[in-house]
């Protein structure tokens, strides 16, 4: 099978793109703003009660931030290698805790939510949008189409709330917060894993939720043109089952949400961020609220880049798997 | 044709016959929806949210933001929906709140879908090189989370001292909120601008404002109604990610900074359901409303999707 070339350099320069784009912001952002940031994050710092801290440290977060007399391209590579080497600065919050460490810990739970929720979110809901376009015209067409429109309706930190009142504060099902239980050590042993799969549910179930419903009103949407259409007809002519039937149309409908899925990516990541907080799971959502009302500028930074990154692989995977499933883009290399 | 196109004269004849094209397209969509089942019903909940907000810019029971009540009180003849942690009253908070909110729903539609059509008709209308420029952008401001910028921008308002009102707010929201428009706008402009009517219209020399203006948004114009509803959807939406965060002013009252209170006192916890539920189920009945609206035009669009519940399944199956 030849490779779509064009297509493959097409999304990995986009992705290059949008990574220098995103850690130029995170460059130029505070130069922008009126203000010297290192001035702030020195204040906050001694009002976090780093009392400990001399006035040298203002000087070395300025240089941090390449506030020095130094030419801005200067500054720009000192940056771009200390990004490299993982040095995201030291967060304001946590002192002296570096940045980078704060994430390694978050980020992988924030990963786990998001990659769960949108996974089962889209299968779940290609399927009940499949069901509800099979059987279209049906109470059971019209209730599907029903619980995806209201679902959508939530913020999903609405849902959240009243996930976590019903199953955890009044129902006692799960667990309020944490993302294992207390006192375990992380391995990779069963009570281990089903315990986060246990403290995971609600979160886990609030993204499906909230996201679930763009996909059975999309899937439905899609596949009635399809079973309507004139391939359909001469298949059923040529007396295909009616099971394969459905299948064809279904795997044709599958392709427009596929494209969606890729986006859909950054859009659960805003969900999965929001939400953390409500269920005090330890991701970076949580941080990112400590991050803000603390004004810790490195923290916030960090989680920026991190995230963006995530978000940015997530999608390149995504797209490229979607070069070989669209037989279009697939052929566009032979 | 850029002898035609330096004509200015030919251009304004062209941009006011085309924004009566425009506005008749906007209310024939309009009229469309409302014969809608679904659309009739998303209708129906803007109007009386809209009737709600309109009132409570002239009445509410008591000043929304005034610390005179007890705290934390349940529902009673006095506060209809009890008063917040703080002694404030929920109802008149709710009354009050909701003028700002469907102001930043309908702006940050508005608008946004003002500037995706912009974008997106010159994209798709215009050579290859800003085609693909114009893409690469839109490809950016899919990709990157939103909640991420308003935190970013947010936190740096912080930092100066400064929060972000209504109109940062909006204009934050449009910047992390057009570009799902301007893709599909792109799209739509691009396969309508290879059209042979469309094409017949170059050759005969017709400007390409005229064009765009007389045929492009018009053919586009169920779309520029479907992409409103969506904008004003993830205007909503963020609207509370705003106030949630913290990032916004905190004294102003809407039900994004209603909700922003409730969840930080904890109310979810503490069982004070009065204070919490209100505004989320206001939030959500303003979303239903435009998803209904949303669906609805689909059907219009396309009728096949529609749902016939009474006729044809139950004949079939006392047949059979």
């Amino acid at each position: 099978m030849a490779l779509p070339i064009k297509y493959i350099i097409n999304k990995t320069s986009l992705f290059f793109i949008i990574f220098f784009g995103a850690i130029s912001l995170n460059f130029f952002l505070p130069r922008l703003i009126p203000g010297n940031p290192a001035e702030v994050v020195y204040a906050e710092i001694l009002k976090a009660g780093g009392s400990g801290i001399n006035p040298s440290y203002l000087h070395q977060l300025e240089a941090e931030y390449g506030l020095s007399s130094a030419p801005i391209y200067v500054q720009y590579l000192v940056y771009l290698k200390d990004l490299f080497q993982g040095n995201l600065g030291v967060s304001i919050a946590f002192y002296p805790e570096p940045v980078f460490s704060i994430l390694a810990q978050a980020l992988p739970w924030t990963l786990f939510l998001v990659a769960s929720s949108i996974t089962i979110s889209f299968f779940m809901g290609n399927l009940l949008g499949r069901y509800a376009g099979i059987n279209r015209n049906t109470i059971k067409d019209l209730s599907v189409n029903i619980f995806g429109m209201f679902m959508a309706s939530f913020p999903a930190f609405v849902l959240a709330f009243i996930l976590l009142d019903i199953f955890a504060v009044y129902g006692k099902i799960f667990p309020l917060f944490g993302a294992y239980s207390i006192g375990m050590t992380p391995g990779l042993n069963l009570p281990f894993i089903l315990s986060v799969l246990y403290h995971s549910a609600l979160p886990i179930l609030t993204i499906i939720l909230t996201s679930i419903g763009g996909w059975i009103l999309g899937m439905r949407n899609n596949i009635i043109p399809n079973l309507n259409s004139d391939y359909i007809n001469y298949a059923e002519n040529l007396g295909f089952k009616d099971y394969q039937i459905k299948n064809i149309a279904y795997r044709n409908a599958l392709l427009p949400n596929l494209t969606g899925f890729a986006m859909s990516i950054g859009l659960s990541v805003s969900g999965v961020i929001i939400e953390e907080s409500i269920f005090s799971y330890p991701g970076v959502g949580m941080y990112m609220i400590t991050a803000i009302d603390n004004l810790d500028y490195p923290l916030m930074q960090g989680i920026f880049l991190m995230v963006i990154i995530a978000v940015l692989v997530g999608n390149l995977v995504v797209d490229l798997l979607y070069g070989f499933l669209d037989p279009r883009i697939r052929q566009e290399g032979e | 044709m850029s002898e035609v196109l330096n004509n200015s004269n030919d251009e304004s004849v062209g941009i006011s016959k085309g924004l009566r094209h425009l506005l008749s397209g906007v209310a024939g969509s309009i009229g469309m929806l409302l014969r809608n089942s679904k659309a009739k019903v998303g209708f129906s909940i803007l109007l009386l949210l809209g009737i709600f907000a309109i009132v409570g810019i002239f009445f509410s029971p008591y000043p929304p933001n005034a610390y005179i009540f007890a705290k934390s009180l349940p529902p009673n003849r006095i506060n209809l929906l009890g008063t917040t942690g703080y002694g404030q009253d929920v109802f008149s908070q709710l009354i009050a709140g909701a003028a700002p909110t469907l102001l930043v729903a309908f702006s940050v539609g508005l608008l946004g879908t003002l500037i995706s059509l912009a974008v997106g008709i010159l994209s798709g209308f215009s050579g290859k090189r800003v085609n693909s420029v114009i893409n690469a952008v839109v490809n950016i401001f899919l990709v990157v989370p939103g909640v991420l910028l308003i935190m970013l921008f947010g936190t740096y308002f912080l930092g100066i001292h400064r929060n972000l009102g209504y109109l940062s707010t909006i204009i934050i929201l449009i910047v992390t909120g057009w570009a799902f428009g301007a893709r599909t706008f792109r799209s739509i402009t691009l396969s309508i601008s290879k059209r042979e009517y469309v094409l017949s219209s170059i050759l005969i020399g017709e400007s390409r404002v005229s064009i765009i203006f007389r045929q492009i948004t018009r053919a586009i114009m169920p779309v520029v109604v479907s992409n409103f509803f969506f904008t004003a959807m993830y205007g909503t939406m963020g609207l509370t990610f705003v106030e949630y965060l913290g990032v916004g002013n905190l004294e102003q009252v809407n039900w994004g900074t209603m909700l922003y209170w409730a969840i930080n006192n904890e109310a979810y916890l503490t069982g004070q359901w009065w204070w919490i539920l209100p505004p989320s189920i206001m939030i959500s009945f303003l979303m239903f409303g435009f998803i209904l609206l949303n669906f609805g035009l689909d059907e219009i669009a396309n009728p096949s999707l529609r749902i016939f519940l009474k006729k044809k399944p139950k004949k079939v199956d006392e047949n059979a």
